[in-house]
């Protein structure tokens, strides 16, 4: 069945490595295990061979601090549920590990230590990440475009863990770690900042992200509809175009009068992709600062449409709580809990 | 014209040439191809952006981002309604999607023109999908045209957080977390795809050395490199499985599920 729809080329031997004095410099550096083969992989049009994956120090120190992480996380969660692995597993979604308020160490680990520590071990890995990152993409001879767009990301990062928690004056602006509290953050940072939908830089990050989804569609798509014509080859298509890159030059013309080229379609591509963490970022750190209420931040620059008789008094008036009738009897805490 | 152009600028093999046996259509203006279906999308965007200007004047605020288009309100259900109460969101609706369907159908022409895959037009007809759906299907579903977005900048921010508040907490959809994922992974594997052709093109004489070059880094890496080939297929997977997400997120809205934060009661 796999020979009758595969267009990738057949199996090539495992390749090797090109000397480099880069691999014998690190004491831990070895390529673990061997290269293997997975065939059914074939099935589904992408490479056969897994592994080898690089050891170095850099990895080492990444993988060892967010296995530590990992573990305080594991203590943390314990010590919600009462030392259960069985309610762990069962609460695994509820499990909410919280940052302490104020600026300061944390007065014990139930009440923000785990939180602190974890950050820390946590942003200790990613950073030692970026090293792996830098070492190999020097020792591959790359550009540094992976570093620059993986380092976009661990500003956004920070900014959400770091920044802006000192910006405002408290570890607790931070998210809480878990899976639901993860996206109660989500919900409670906009709505407490005044509806982050009027942030401008927030409404520029998700005309990114959604672009970067566009993009994906219509490179991956462009590539795919004329790959059995040798577009996907991209370093040699940017030396010397084959007709299938002449095609998919065309058809963007023909469609909508303007075209990339195999270089300038992934220029297009990694600043969109990192456009989105930039533009992120940039929303993180103004709110508060520039405005305590996007929406009437919004209001005030014109940017948004009234409707009704809403003035700057009212919206700025705290808004009165929810009977329960309102709210309903889906809002009692769940049973057992 | 581009130096190579004029070798791929054939004849016929269109749709309509298919159908009818001749396309008087069949024709290029400037850069763009035209055909039957060109004529379509190009008339249907002409009445649709008259009508949303004919609607805006009337309306009378020009600016850019509050310039505003409504749906009809509630007491029209799914009946027609005059034009400045909500005819005119329903005209221009009419006419986009018509004029969405025949972009597509003239990709469709420009692909087998040029003898590729369809894989264009079908991405574009899943990312029309997302539109018929919030604006067509879901509408009829909830039995009135006021279900619909609003058309301008800022109306449609405003009808996003609504619509998320009105079902309680949207974040607890769990179409919607899918959908978001799809749209982080595909930003994330668009950065490295990306950086991986930018930081690899031009370093070699050899391209064949570029290509292993980057096969070996990404082993090195993570231990897997995907291929040249095969990234594309990841790309264009992840950004078809975050509009099947978000197509199913929306769907399900006030549809199925009038309460995302209760829905996870009984789990």
């Amino acid at each position: 069945m796999s020979t009758i729809f595969s267009v990738t080329a057949p199996v090539e031997p495992v390749e090797e490595f090109e000397p480099s004095d880069l691999d014998s410099a690190d004491p831990l550096g070895i390529r673990l295990g061997e290269a293997g083969r997975w065939s059914f992989l074939h099935d589904f049009k992408i490479d056969t061979q897994i592994g080898t994956v690089w050891l170095g120090t850099w990895g080492v120190l990444s993988v060892a601090l967010f296995v530590a992480g990992m573990g305080v996380l594991f203590l943390a969660g314990m010590d919600q549920v009462n030392g259960s692995l069985y309610l762990l597993v069962k609460y695994f979604a509820n499990i909410r590990i919280t940052p302490p308020d104020g600026l300061g160490m944390a007065p014990s680990m139930r009440d923000g230590g785990y939180w602190q520590l974890n950050t820390l071990l946590w942003a200790g890995s990613v950073m030692a990440w970026s090293g792996r990152c830098y070492e190999r993409l020097v020792r591959h001879k790359w550009r540094p475009y992976l570093l620059f767009a993986y380092l976009s990301a661990i500003l956004l990062t920070a900014t959400i863990w770091v920044f802006h928690p000192l910006i405002v004056g408290s570890w607790a602006d931070a998210p809480a770690l878990g899976l639901n509290s993860d996206l109660s953050w989500a919900q409670n940072f906009s709505v407490l900042w005044g509806n982050l939908y009027y942030n401008p830089w927030h409404q520029l990050a998700i005309f990114f992200l959604f672009g970067s989804m566009m993009l994906w569609g219509m490179h991956g798509a462009t590539i795919l509809a004329t790959g059995s014509e040798g577009s996907h080859h991209e370093d040699a298509e940017i030396k010397n175009m084959s007709s299938g890159s002449e095609k998919a030059a065309l058809f963007w013309r023909w469609t909508m009068g303007f075209n990339a080229f195999p270089k300038s379609i992934h220029t297009w591509l990694w600043w969109y992709a990192v456009g989105t963490v930039l533009a992120s970022a940039i929303g993180i750190l103004t709110t508060g600062v520039v405005t305590n209420d996007w929406y009437v931040w919004a209001v005030d620059h014109g940017t948004v449409a009234q409707y009704g008789p809403i003035t700057r008094s009212a919206i700025n008036q705290h808004p009165r709580p929810m009977p329960a009738s309102v709210l309903g009897a889906g809002y009692a805490p769940a049973p057992g809990r | 014209m581009l130096e190579f152009e004029s070798a791929y600028r054939k004849p016929g093999n269109t749709l309509f040439e298919w159908i009818f046996g001749e396309d008087p259509f069949d024709f290029w203006f400037g850069r763009f191809y035209v055909g039957f279906f060109g004529i379509v999308a190009i008339a249907a965007i002409v009445l649709g952006v008259s009508v949303l200007f004919l609607a805006v004047g009337q309306y009378g605020d020009w600016d850019l981002l509050r310039a505003n288009v409504p749906p009809p309100v509630r007491a029209y259900g799914l009946h027609w309604a005059p034009f400045l109460h909500g005819g005119a969101w329903q005209a221009v609706v009419i006419l986009a999607t018509a004029s969405f369907i025949a972009w597509g159908l003239r990709e469709v022409d420009i692909c087998r023109k040029l003898e590729i895959g369809f894989h264009v037009p079908a991405m574009f007809s899943l990312a029309i999908s997302a539109w018929v759906i919030l604006q067509i299907i879901r509408p009829l579903l909830m039995g009135c045209w006021c279900e619909g977005f609003d058309l301008s900048f800022s109306g449609h921010l405003t009808w996003v957080s609504n619509t998320g508040f009105r079902y309680m907490n949207f974040y607890l959809n769990p179409f919607h977390a899918y959908a978001v994922l799809g749209f982080f992974l595909t930003a994330m594997v668009l950065a490295m795809h990306g950086s991986a052709i930018l930081g690899t093109y031009n370093t070699d004489k050899d391209p064949n050395v570029e290509m292993r070059r980057e096969d070996s880094f990404w082993r090195d890496y993570i231990g897997y490199s995907i291929g040249e080939f095969g990234i594309h297929r990841l790309g264009f997977y992840l950004a078809v499985f975050a509009l099947i997400m978000s197509d199913l997120c929306i769907l399900t809205s006030g549809t199925l599920v009038k309460d995302w934060v209760d829905f996870w009661h009984p789990f």
